[in-house]
């Protein structure tokens, strides 16, 4: 007798799932509210390089194109006044003539920020790879 | 006699791969996730129509300046002069880093400068203005 009561019921290995996908919806609820797809957005632009010593480089008139901006909003290209929306066209009508023209941007210091973005924006817009940025009325 | 009993279906709906699912979930949302560093200053980015969408969001160091000249990096205000020194350890960090001005629209040009002459003097070059597409 003693025998046949030795013969065990094996009791099969489970591991309890059920609450699997609890556990891991939970886990995409919390990345789902921490995740900012905040595409950041805007015009790249690299600055040159600082030296000890400055280096001059000459450029020829002909290949620079001076955008000015004045601390009343006013533009002017190389010391001619034109409107805001026509910035882009002659621009555009320059490089075509020239594609070597080198354009540098220069903002009076007391001038909103949004005058020198729209100028940059005009050249980025016309085709200017060549661009450089300064500043009007001195430093600090 | 016989009595004819019908068979209900158990109603099933198969659960086993769910989690599978919810996984595959977690780690895209895992790998997307950027956290944000910092929360910045109340600014009016400008609009322009040339915006591009920036990829490499991981490589981005945000710097804010608002209406008022203030500089905002990593929530704290600080001065030019302690952007170069934030920004020439943020460069040893990650030689690819690409610095977000996100500047106030109506800011006076002159702290703009003031920014990008500190970034060149931590020699962090490559900047992006932050702006809004439109215009």
């Amino acid at each position: 007798m003693a025998l046949f009561r030795k013969v065990q019921l094996e009791e099969e290995a489970e591991i309890p799932t059920a609450s699997m996908a609890d556990i891991a919806f939970l886990l995409i609820i919390f990345f789902m509210t921490t995740t900012n797809f905040a595409r950041e957005k805007g015009l790249k632009f690299v600055l040159p390089e600082k030296k000890d010593q400055p280096q001059e480089i000459k450029i020829k008139s002909e290949n620079l194109l001076k955008i000015s901006i004045n601390d009343r909003g006013e533009v002017f290209l190389n010391d001619e006044e034109v409107r805001w929306e026509n910035v882009e066209r002659e621009v555009r009508l320059r490089l075509e003539k020239n594609p070597n023209l080198i354009i540098l941007i220069r903002t009076h210091r007391d001038a909103p920020y949004d005058y020198m973005i729209r100028a940059f924006d005009a050249v980025k817009a016309a085709g200017g790879k060549r661009v450089g940025l300064g500043i009007i009325g001195g430093e600090g | 006699m016989r009595i004819k009993r019908k068979m209900v279906p158990k109603a099933r709906i198969p659960t086993a791969s769910m989690s599978d699912i919810a996984f595959l979930l977690i780690i895209f949302f895992m790998t997307v996730t950027v956290f944000r560093k910092a929360k910045g200053l109340p600014v009016q980015i400008p609009f322009a129509k040339t915006t591009e969408r920036i990829l490499k969001q991981r490589d981005l160091a945000h710097i804010w300046i608002s209406k008022d000249g203030k500089v905002s990096v990593d929530d704290n205000i600080v001065s030019p002069k302690k952007v170069t020194l934030i920004f020439r350890t943020k460069i040893a960090e990650n030689p690819s880093l690409i610095t977000s001005i996100k500047a106030d629209k109506d800011v006076p040009y002159r702290y703009v400068h003031e920014v990008m002459e500190a970034l060149r003097e931590a020699n962090a070059l490559r900047v992006v203005f932050a702006t809004k597409r439109g215009g």
